[in-house]
């Protein structure tokens, strides 16, 4: 489904992935694991448009979308729950819900705004509320319901952990688990390396720009150098 | 009381146009950060056209003010495309540059094709009502009711259309706004349509209602930047109250104490407000 080649991605003079690849089949939960600055984000961010690459293709779908726009990926099928959730502060829960199926023309907006609320019954609650006041744990709900609102064929979830509280953690474990449930193909970047792999099919792990070591999620949860300096054990 | 209620009116009408100017500029910083200085002189090139097509090609009003707002679509999505993008990742000093140059540039294109001249918009509208001793001449009534209506339209339209939410998301976050699949280029385009549109409409009734005249642009664009710090930066909400207050404001102060005066007591009670509210009336804080 999406088909990364030798991917390269500078920022000014520094280039910080040096020439990647990496494979997401239909229906597949893919990890991207490393540590802080490895690459993960910076991948993610050219593959949705943020940022441009300087040298490789990115294909999904068999169509090339390296260096499109980024509403034009977000057209093709293409959505990011982005680090630090990123909601609109000033609109509300339901006008931030509603803002995730703006690519989208059909009539059916508003029976999917249901089952979002119904997926996350505190969204429901807080349907009036402004969304940069819900708390961390609500927000990350709210952004990834908003992913979920353009009936994405590729759902990206950028660190969705980050700054949560374990238990909250835990939830957005599994509430990911619950997306994959739902059929949809899931590119994962998630500092929390073991709740990463538990969650994926298959797993890169990222240094220094440069992935160096791939497998399936258990492959790699029982690699010794994963194992070691990831998973604490 | 009545004369009280009379200058009330009169500031109404006048806080109606710095409402319309207000919501033109709060709607372009939002989304570009630009304080876009050259759209009081655009406002006034919407008037000066208006009474071009009126007074040398006996265009009825309506029509005229139709063709202006036309041009002053096109005039707003050249000034986005030529003069701000090009500076839109650059320093934000440079687009500050381009506001002054746009400002110097449109001012002297309207001195060189309207003159420098004193110009009122000729109206039919000359009846005068009398409600319990207030009068309201016709064109101020109207002008008022203009005013309120473009209000709620912009209000509308930004509220309750997916356009007017995509720009919401843009001014809040541009990243997460791409994400959405909103097209950021597209966007600028027409926030400085709407926003020329609206000012235009505000040269109209200030070229009706007062006169145009140089260097009458470029005021107003300062009164259009005191009602977005009055009433907070970024609100819709905010533009209202604080173009209400501040025309308000002005006719009181030239109606009991000077007219000569009007503008130094209106911004001492803006410094006032300020003082108290640092976050403008309807701002947060």
């Amino acid at each position: 489904m999406l088909n990364v080649s030798n991917l390269r991605v500078s920022y000014g003079a520094i280039e910080v992935i040096h020439g990647i690849d990496l494979q997401v089949n239909q229906g597949e939960c893919v990890a991207l694991i490393g540590a802080n600055g490895a690459g993960k984000s910076s991948t993610l961010k050219a593959i949705c448009g943020l940022v441009p690459a300087t040298a490789g293709t990115i294909e999904f779908e068999g169509q090339d979308i390296t260096n499109q726009s980024g509403h034009s990926i977000v057209k093709a099928g293409i959505t990011m729950c982005p680090e630090g959730r990123q909601v609109f502060p000033q609109m509300t829960t339901l006008q931030n819900l509603k803002m995730g199926a703006y690519p989208r023309k059909d009539a059916e907006q508003a029976a999917d705004v249901e089952e979002m609320m119904d997926m996350f019954p505190i969204l429901r609650d807080r349907a009036g509320q402004a969304a940069g006041t819900l708390s961390g744990g609500e927000q990350e709900m709210l952004a990834i319901g908003r992913a979920l609102m353009a009936r994405p064929k590729l759902c990206i979830f950028d660190e969705p952990s980050l700054g949560l509280a374990p238990k909250i953690v835990a939830e957005v474990g599994e509430t990911i688990a619950r997306v994959k449930e739902m059929g949809k193909t899931i590119l994962l970047v998630e500092q929390n390396s073991a709740m990463a792999l538990r969650l994926a099919d298959r797993a890169y792990l990222f240094e220094a720009g440069e992935i160096v070591l791939s497998g399936t999620g258990a492959e790699l949860q029982s690699h010794p150098d994963v194992a070691k300096a990831y998973l604490g054990h | 009381m009545v004369e009280v209620l009379q200058q009330i009116i009169n500031g109404i009408a006048i806080g109606g146009v710095y409402v319309l100017i207000a919501l033109g500029l709060t709607t372009v910083f939002g989304i570009l950060g630009i304080a876009h200085f050259a759209h009081g002189s655009v406002s006034m090139f919407g008037g000066y056209l208006t009474f071009f097509f009126v007074t040398s090609w006996g265009f009825p009003l309506l029509l005229a003010i139709l063709i202006a707002l036309l041009v002053g679509l096109m005039l707003g999505v050249l000034i986005e495309l030529l003069a701000y993008r090009p500076v839109r990742d650059a320093n934000h000093i440079n687009a500050f540059i381009v506001a002054l140059g746009l400002t110097m540039m449109v001012e002297g294109i309207n001195l060189e094709l309207f003159g420098h001249e004193q110009v009122v918009i000729p109206t039919d509208f000359s009846r005068v009502f009398n409600f319990g001793g207030v009068t309201i001449p016709e064109l101020r009534l109207y002008v008022i009711l203009a005013a309120a209506l473009l209000i709620a339209a912009m209000t509308v339209f930004v509220e309750r259309t997916k356009t007017g939410q995509a720009i919401r998301a843009v001014a809040e976050n541009r990243d997460a706004a791409i994400l959405m699949g909103v097209n950021v280029k597209t966007i600028p385009l027409v926030v400085f349509a709407i926003s020329t549109a609206l000012g235009v409409c505000a040269g109209v009734m200030v070229g009706s209602l007062f006169a145009i005249a140089p260097g009458i642009g470029e005021g107003l664009v300062v009164k259009g930047f005191a009602v977005l710090i009055l009433g907070g930066l970024g609100s819709i909400p905010g533009a209202v109250v604080g173009g209400l207050v501040l025309g308000i404001t002005e006719a009181l102060a030239a109606g009991f104490i000077s007219s000569a005066y009007k503008d130094v007591i209106a911004f001492v009670v803006m410094i006032s407000v300020l003082l108290f509210r640092p976050q403008g009336l309807m701002g947060k804080a």
